[in-house]
């Protein structure tokens, strides 16, 4: 054999070994395939999660098989924080055996555009599903062009959580319903504590700066004029910029946490263990750790400016069903076993995870409980002022706060720009987007 | 072996460095097919279709309609674009000679005959295998500005009787790209170390020992013998990291997640959040190949300019 | 060591050997400062980050235990441990020849398919992961290894390398052995690849922790807990509301091990590469 010929066969059996290692492999999955008639169905179920959080969601499926044998539910969880990108590959495979039948989402708007949505109106006035337990605005959020699309767990109520010691250390009389700013203010400024150097070593408040839309509600300003189809910014409205200005002071005085100092620090959970900060300001996500830390804390109502009203942004993520599920009935049979309130609802708040999107139960002895915190009545009156104005219910809303809003506020958390300022070009900018995107639409 | 070739091996090498040969035509077709039947699957198509999407209105799901050059000239009146691009081109020209002349540096102080060499080199190298995830959380908490680090300069002040405080690294729009760089550099210098100190130890000692002979100094032994020695090495590691400095995701992500206000975040968050988070994957293919245009342009550039500047033992 | 003794003419003096040294220790503690902070987070309950209080009483290893316990974690070290060995041993010899035939080979087409695979080089993966995606599902391969190593073969920046650096070794050394008779085969094996040990090195460290860092790839193409790698089991730990810095920590440091066992080997024959090929005396 000449040498040419050599090499020729060799590098071909490079080249054969990669074709046969490659070769595929016939697929092993193949769920939900053309179920037998005897066997249940399946549906695929996913949420976000480590493993570890999954024990309870897996719980909730196994109480679901319980009273429903015919239907067999499998898991499907991811890290949150990819959970998104990974369901969208799925649904961009276009392949139904891929994508889970029943997935939990946020915001419902923007993937009921893309097509990828079942529309649940049908099935709710077949089954005679009962909407109106919902709190009030919340099923806003999951609504496209004025059809449901999903079915919210969860009302993510953000209530002051406050800690009892270091209140008492200051010798400040604990936050109540009537307490103005003003009070908030007076609080904060015994609440601060600082050391020699002038350096923060206690804060009064930490919260987040992307929940500013409380204050700016509460003020009687709006972030826009209508939320699904917007045709206008109104943070440049006095009240807006009042409000604003606020949270933005308090910052700049030292009495609450700056937005980026918050996330170094692990977040307003880390901060209120830690008794890095005497209050936060955070949904009733929280409570299960404070309990387990048995931490001498209780929860008020948000105070409100002189003159202003009581609002909390109604949203929550939620549950909703694949337009391309090969099961929809049964899906539909999971989905609302999910949402009533003998099902996941009860089991989830029972739980101690979530603060429940229907009314029924979280007024229920499910969720008042003798547990901390002892002011349950405070949540549900915060929730009970549940209305839109948060975030947008449109499509481009993501694409709108993360690179218009966000970005903006950043900068004033940051005590980079003044918001008499920088509401006003914040707007222009916002105005512009709107106008791209077509909006008004008709 | 055809003897034209024999010929033709006495001619010099520089005149003709590839000679034409019909039987390797073959040969060299075979020896890039395992690459190249890879890169049509995995690369090509991939790449194909980008640049085809990048003229369409592409959702979640596909097409939504032909745009023509709409994604294109969106990017121009853009201003979120433009901030990123910034972004990204202020880590290439810092990351890119700091991280080389960094990594040179120590380079050059671990191939002294000095103790200790072996742990010095694993300890600069122990960042680059560390996850990214864990590294930019542990910065995180390092830099914070009620962090250790922040701690450490407050108390060197009051130590040495003048009022020193470290800025707000994470936290202000000025400020935050500079976290990033430290991060990188951190992360990726012992790499560049690494290679360098191989660059380093085949530099011929002859050639020192005769500058040495003819007076050279250290520094002038450095720079006119060690230096364009190792040209190769250096324009291989400023290929490598310019491209991971273009691609830079992870560090800014995961530290300061692009910002405050967009300040930290590169061009290609900006891909990811408008292909996974906007569901705009015309306008995410539109950036990459506007971007593309641009570096590729510049890469031909290196090339030309390579050759001036690269010393290869072939001429 | 051995390479660096040769060094007759450079050799420092006293004064300047303990300067260096001191410079070089200085430099050691900020590089690993981080490292001390990863080690004490993982050593303490995560309350005990939280508060930034860590009493010496509360020190313990179950951070370590309950990482595997929460999730599977050695399966998942197992899974990145397979990917990254393959995808760096058959990348840089996939790649080499291809950038043998680019550097030393004459044939029609190779300046502009160069330069095809050098265009290639600047989209980033974001983009082409949609496509790539569904590449994978039409092949059958997603949730299987060969989704998570057949397209990290091909890579266009190790043949780009390997062919800067082949190019600078002289032509008469081909010339030499094929008039000895030696195919190009051989030419390659026998030649190129022991005169570029020190590139490949570096490459293949460059290439595995690449590998062994890769996330939103396996991300999108596995699905069960049979085919997760090590990014994506850390991941679990970072949650939507609150994160276990304690366990993210020590899986942290657990991941880190595999790795560091490959670089003190490769860096071996590293060293080795560079005085076997007589590169230090060329």
């Amino acid at each position: 054999m000449s040498r040419r010929s050599w090499s020729v066969l060799s590098v071909l059996a490079v080249v054969i070994m990669l074709v046969t290692a490659c070769s595929p492999v016939p697929a092993t999955q193949a769920p939900a395939a053309a179920p037998a008639a005897a066997t249940p169905v399946t549906l695929t179920w996913a949420f976000w999660g480590s493993p570890e959080e999954a024990v309870s969601h897996k719980a909730v499926a196994d109480a679901f098989m319980k009273e429903h044998p015919e239907i067999k539910v499998e898991t499907w969880n991811e890290p949150w924080d990819n959970y998104f990108t990974k369901i969208q590959a799925l649904w961009a495979s276009g392949d139904p055996k891929a994508v889970p039948d029943i997935a939990f989402l946020w915001p419902t708007p923007k993937y009921a555009a893309e097509g990828v949505l079942e529309n649940l109106d049908p099935y709710i006035q077949k089954s005679g599903y009962d909407l109106n337990d919902y709190w009030g605005g919340l099923l806003e959020s999951a609504k496209y062009k004025g059809s449901v699309y999903g079915l919210p767990r969860d009302n993510e109520i953000n209530v002051l959580y406050f800690n009892k010691d270091l209140f008492d250390k200051a010798g400040v009389k604990y936050p109540d319903e009537n307490w103005t700013w003003d009070d908030l203010l007076a609080a904060a400024e015994k609440l601060t504590v600082k050391d020699a150097s002038g350096k923060v070593t206690q804060y009064a408040l930490a919260m987040e700066g992307g929940k500013y839309s409380k204050w700016v509600n509460q003020n009687g300003g709006a972030i826009l004029d209508d939320y699904v189809n917007p045709s206008k910014c109104l943070l440049s409205t006095p009240e807006s910029i009042a409000a604003v200005k606020f949270f933005s002071d308090m910052m700049n005085n030292g009495y609450a946490m700056r937005d980026a100092d918050l996330s170094q620090a692990g977040g307003d959970q880390a901060v209120f263990l830690s008794g890095q900060a005497a209050m936060i300001i955070q949904n009733t996500s929280r409570v299960s750790s404070f309990n387990a830390a048995k931490m001498n804390y209780d929860v008020a109502v948000v105070p409100i400016p002189a003159g202003g009203k009581r609002w909390n942004p109604a949203g929550g993520a939620a549950w909703v069903m694949s337009a391309k599920s090969d099961n929809k009935d049964a899906a539909w049979t999971f989905l609302s076993w999910l949402q009533g309130k003998d099902g996941g609802e009860k089991l989830y708040t029972e739980r101690g995870e979530i603060f429940p999107a229907l009314q029924s139960v979280a007024n229920s002895s499910v969720f008042m409980t003798d547990q901390p915190p002892a002011n349950k009545k405070g949540i549900v009156a915060e929730a009970a002022a549940s209305g839109v104005g948060g975030f947008g219910y449109f499509p481009e809303w993501d694409e709108l706060d993360s690179s218009v809003i966000g970005p903006a506020m950043q900068k004033i958390w940051a005590g980079e720009a003044d918001p008499a300022q920088a509401l006003p070009e914040l707007c222009k900018l916002a105005d512009q987007f709107l106008k791209d995107k077509g909006f008004p639409k008709q | 072996m055809p003897t034209t070739s024999a010929a033709q091996s006495t001619s010099p090498p520089r005149r003709n460095p590839f000679r034409w040969r019909p039987d390797q035509q073959w040969e060299a077709y075979l020896f890039i097919l395992p690459s190249l039947l890879g890169f049509l699957v995995f690369v090509f198509i991939a790449v194909g279709a980008s640049l085809g999407i990048s003229f369409l209105d592409w959702g979640l799901t596909g097409p939504r309609g032909f745009v023509g050059l709409a994604n294109y000239r969106e990017l121009l009146r853009d201003p979120v674009f433009w901030r990123v691009a910034r972004n990204t081109a202020f880590y290439i020209i810092t990351i890119v000679p700091l991280q080389l002349a960094l990594g040179l540096t120590i380079a050059v102080g671990l191939n002294q005959a000095i103790r200790g060499t072996e742990a010095f080199r694993l300890i600069y190298f122990l960042p680059v295998v560390t996850t990214i995830v864990a590294g930019a959380i542990v910065f995180r908490l390092l830099l914070a500005r009620n962090g250790p680090l922040a701690d450490a300069v407050t108390g060197l002040g009051q130590l040495l009787g003048i009022p020193l405080s470290l800025p707000d690294l994470l936290g202000s729009t000025r400020n935050s790209k500079v976290s990033v760089v430290l991060l990188t550099l951190w992360k990726n210098t012992g790499f560049t170390m690494v290679v360098y100190l191989a660059a380093l130890q085949g530099v011929p000692q002859e050639l020192i020992d005769a500058a040495h002979v003819d007076g050279a100094n250290a520094w002038q032994r450095f720079r006119n013998v060690t230096v364009p020695m190792i040209s190769s090495t250096t324009f291989f590691l400023f290929i490598l990291q310019t491209i991971g400095a273009f691609q830079l995701f992870a560090e800014p992500f995961v530290m300061t997640r692009g910002g405050p206000a967009q300040s930290s975040e590169p061009v290609v968050q900006y891909i990811y959040d408008n292909a996974f988070r906007f569901t705009r994957m015309g306008k995410a293919s539109a950036i990459a190949w506007f971007l593309f245009i641009f570096i590729f342009g510049f890469t031909l550039l290196q090339n030309i300019m390579q050759r001036r500047w690269v010393y290869y033992e072939t001429e | 060591m051995e390479d660096t003794n040769r060094r007759s003419t450079a050799r420092l003096s006293v004064p300047a050997q303990s300067a260096l040294t001191v410079a070089l220790i200085l430099g050691s503690l900020i590089m690993l400062a981080p490292f001390f902070v990863m080690l004490v987070v993982s050593l303490w309950p995560n309350e005990a980050f939280l508060a930034r209080h860590f009493p010496l009483n509360q020190i313990t290893l179950a951070n370590f235990v309950e990482t595997f316990r929460v999730i599977p974690f050695g399966r998942y070290i197992l899974n990145s441990a397979i990917v990254t060995l393959i995808v760096t041993v058959f990348q840089i010899l996939i790649s080499s020849l291809a950038a043998f035939a680019f550097a030393r080979l004459r044939f029609r087409g190779r300046e502009g398919l160069f330069l095809l695979y050098l265009a290639t080089l600047m989209i980033p993966t974001q983009v082409t992961l949609i496509p790539n995606f569904l590449i994978i599902r039409s092949l059958g391969w997603y949730d299987h290894y060969q989704a998570l190593i057949v397209p990290a073969l091909f890579s266009a920046l190790s043949t780009f390398l390997l062919r800067q650096y082949y190019r600078s070794v002289p032509l008469d050394l081909d010339e030499a052995a094929r008039m000895d008779g030696a195919s190009s085969l051989r030419i390659w094996w026998q030649v190129i690849v022991p005169l570029s040990w020190p590139v490949m090195s570096a490459l293949a460290i460059f290439t595995f922790q690449g590998a062994w860092n890769d996330f939103l790839w396996p991300l999108v193409v596995t699905n069960s807990d049979k085919m997760r790698t090590v990014p994506i089991g850390l991941s679990y730990f970072v949650g939507q509301y609150s994160t276990a810095w304690n366990l993210l920590m020590a899986g942290s440091v657990i991941a880190l091990l595999p790795v560091l066992v490959i670089y003190l080997l490769a860096q071996k024959k590293f060293v080795q590469g560079i005085t076997l090929t007589g590169m230090g005396g060329r």
